[in-house]
């Protein structure tokens, strides 16, 4: 339940890379000479990439974690596991 | 320069991988590594340039060496030098090896990194790394102090990012000097993300136990070298920007004193070596200048001190006064109690009288309280039975307290300026008077601090906690 709810917390992060890159404007940074355009700041988007793939790799690295727990402690309570677990 | 150190950056990362292809060659190619590392960092220190370089374009990475890099660097290469000399005697598979080298690279990695974006490149593969090392017993608690770092680090580079994005959008560069215009909001998101990653202050509760329940090579590289990869940008920031310097040191004197509080109450020696980590932790936080002797004190005295804590035959304080311990051990502990305290011929003398030079007024009278604490501390360790036969040294251990020692004294020679009457004076003085503090007080005490703060879901609501607190210091 808390690695779920970790993920919320990264995926609101990454939405507000995504909201401030696209405050100036919508459209994709392509020049055209004719008609400039009001585009999305390209660079948070880029640099929020390396966010998102990190945050996926955590999280597949925490369920593995977690299922092994899972082997003594099937029903995975944080607070039964701590007390179990801290000397 | 800048080739050298892009090799020098990418090396670890590429030898960690090779480690994993050709697994018999696992040490020698990670000492390979680390006696590089070791090379680059001395070459810095002693050529005292500071350079910057810009790869890419605008918004690629940037990095930015200096003698302060340089002596972080040296830390680094020194502690996993001895880690690696330590394990080599044990059987570690070429798994161990390798997310080392990676963890080693990492923290290289921080200590050159110049723009926000590469450093929380660089703490999450820390995070990572360590993760693994920590978990590396694969026992259920291993597993669950594993999961419980990796679950707080993983928050704190959360708020982190949201502070960097606040400075991009303020100066449309991730650049540290950026943080100059960034909104107060930013700083203290930023300051929070790397003080629950530093393991500084409250936020920094989740330390205790995470360096205390791994195993003894792998704590002796997370409390010698990782934490300060949260606490380098910290001093970066405070050295661009004055503003900044006040906040810096006063989270490092709360810090310095907490970590003595806690650990005067600890009966655990592995308990008790990780929260003077945190309390040493304040010290570097204090002199932003003259942190980098500091963090070589502190990273070469830790690292020895908890290999050393893992030939020890019990971890209880209790019983090791009963049960007298072999003199070997003994004298790596004393050598490493007296240069923490800072005793006259080590590195940790030295360090400590430069910190106190930079600072003056009231933070210099509360950090001289703070070292006779520390004094206090280590009497616990320096004051335990010993006796000369029935035991013997292993000899990883040997070889890695020799490097660390050797380098210890020999880090003294080049701060050969703090020797002089007054200073010495004083070091003695305060030594004295903890160990005096130890004989009268706490070695009756039998009073234990809860442990509630420690507790999982509080170290996340401590966080935010901690956020609001830095939000109203950056504020003011």
């Amino acid at each position: 339940m808390k690695i779920i709810a970790m993920d919320v917390m990264s995926t609101g992060a990454i939405a507000y890379y995504v909201f401030i890159s696209s405050r100036d404007g919508l459209s994709s940074p392509i020049f055209n000479q004719e008609t400039p355009l009001q585009y999305a700041d390209p660079v948070p988007q880029a640099v929020i990439l390396t966010a998102i793939v990190i945050g996926f790799s955590i999280q597949a690295l925490m369920l593995v974690g977690a299922m092994k727990l899972a082997h003594h402690n099937p029903t995975l309570e944080t607070n039964e596991i701590e007390d179990n677990n801290t000397p | 320069m800048m080739s050298l150190t892009i090799i020098w950056i990418a090396l670890p990362l590429f030898i960690g991988l090779t480690i994993y292809l050709l697994p018999k060659l696992d040490r020698y190619l990670a000492l390979a590594t680390v006696l590089m590392s070791f090379g680059y960092g001395l070459n810095l220190f002693l050529s005292q340039t500071s350079q910057q370089f810009q790869l890419l374009d605008n918004f690629g990475v940037s990095f930015w060496v200096d003698s302060l890099s340089s002596q972080f660097i040296l830390t680094n290469a020194l502690v996993t030098g001895a880690v690696i000399l330590y394990s080599s005697f044990q059987n570690k598979t070429a798994f161990f090896y390798s997310q080392a080298i990676i963890l080693h690279g990492s923290v290289n990695a921080v200590f050159i990194c110049a723009d926000f974006m590469s450093l929380y490149v660089a703490l999450e593969v820390i995070g990572v790394a360590a993760f693994l090392l920590v978990s590396y017993p694969r026992s259920d608690r291993a597993l669950w102090v594993a999961l419980r770092y990796l679950f707080v680090s993983n928050t704190s580079m959360l708020f982190y990012l949201i502070g960097a994005i606040l400075v991009y959008q303020a100066n449309h560069s991730f650049a540290f000097t950026g943080l100059t215009n960034a909104p107060p909001e930013a700083i203290a998101l930023i300051f929070l993300g790397l003080l629950s990653k530093g393991g500084v202050f409250v936020s920094g509760l989740w330390l205790p136990l995470t360096h205390s329940e791994s195993e003894s090579p792998v704590s002796a590289l997370l409390s010698g070298s990782v934490v300060k990869a949260g606490v380098f940008p910290l001093l970066r920031c405070a050295l661009l920007m004055d503003e900044l310097l006040p906040v810096v040191q006063i989270l490092g004197i709360s810090t310095s004193f907490f970590g003595i509080i806690y650990a005067l109450f600890e009966k655990d020696a592995k308990r008790i070596l990780a929260l003077s980590t945190i309390s040493q932790l304040g010290w570097m936080m204090v002199a932003p200048m003259v942190a980098g002797v500091y963090a070589l004190a502190h990273g070469l005295v830790k690292s020895l001190l908890f290999l050393a804590s893992g030939a020890l035959p019990t971890r209880n304080l209790d019983e090791l006064r009963v049960k007298p311990m072999y003199s070997g051990l003994w004298l790596i502990l004393l050598v490493g109690g007296l240069s923490m305290s800072g005793f006259p011929g080590f590195l940790g003398f030295s360090a400590k009288v430069s910190t106190l030079k930079s600072l003056s007024d009231w933070p210099e009278i509360l950090m001289n309280v703070s070292s006779v604490g520390t004094a206090l501390i280590f009497g616990k360790f320096i004051f335990l039975p010993h006796k000369r036969q029935g035991g013997h040294l292993k000899p990883g251990l040997i070889l890695a307290a020799l490097l660390l020692i050797v380098s210890l004294l020999v880090g003294n020679v080049l701060y050969l300026q703090a020797y002089s009457l007054a200073n010495l004076g004083k070091a003695l003085a305060v030594i004295g008077l903890g160990w005096l503090g130890y004989w009268l007080f706490i070695k009756r005490q039998d009073l234990k601090l809860p442990r509630m703060f420690e507790q999982f879901d509080n170290l996340v609501g401590s966080m935010s906690l901690v956020l609001i607190v830095l939000f109203w210091m950056v504020f003011t």
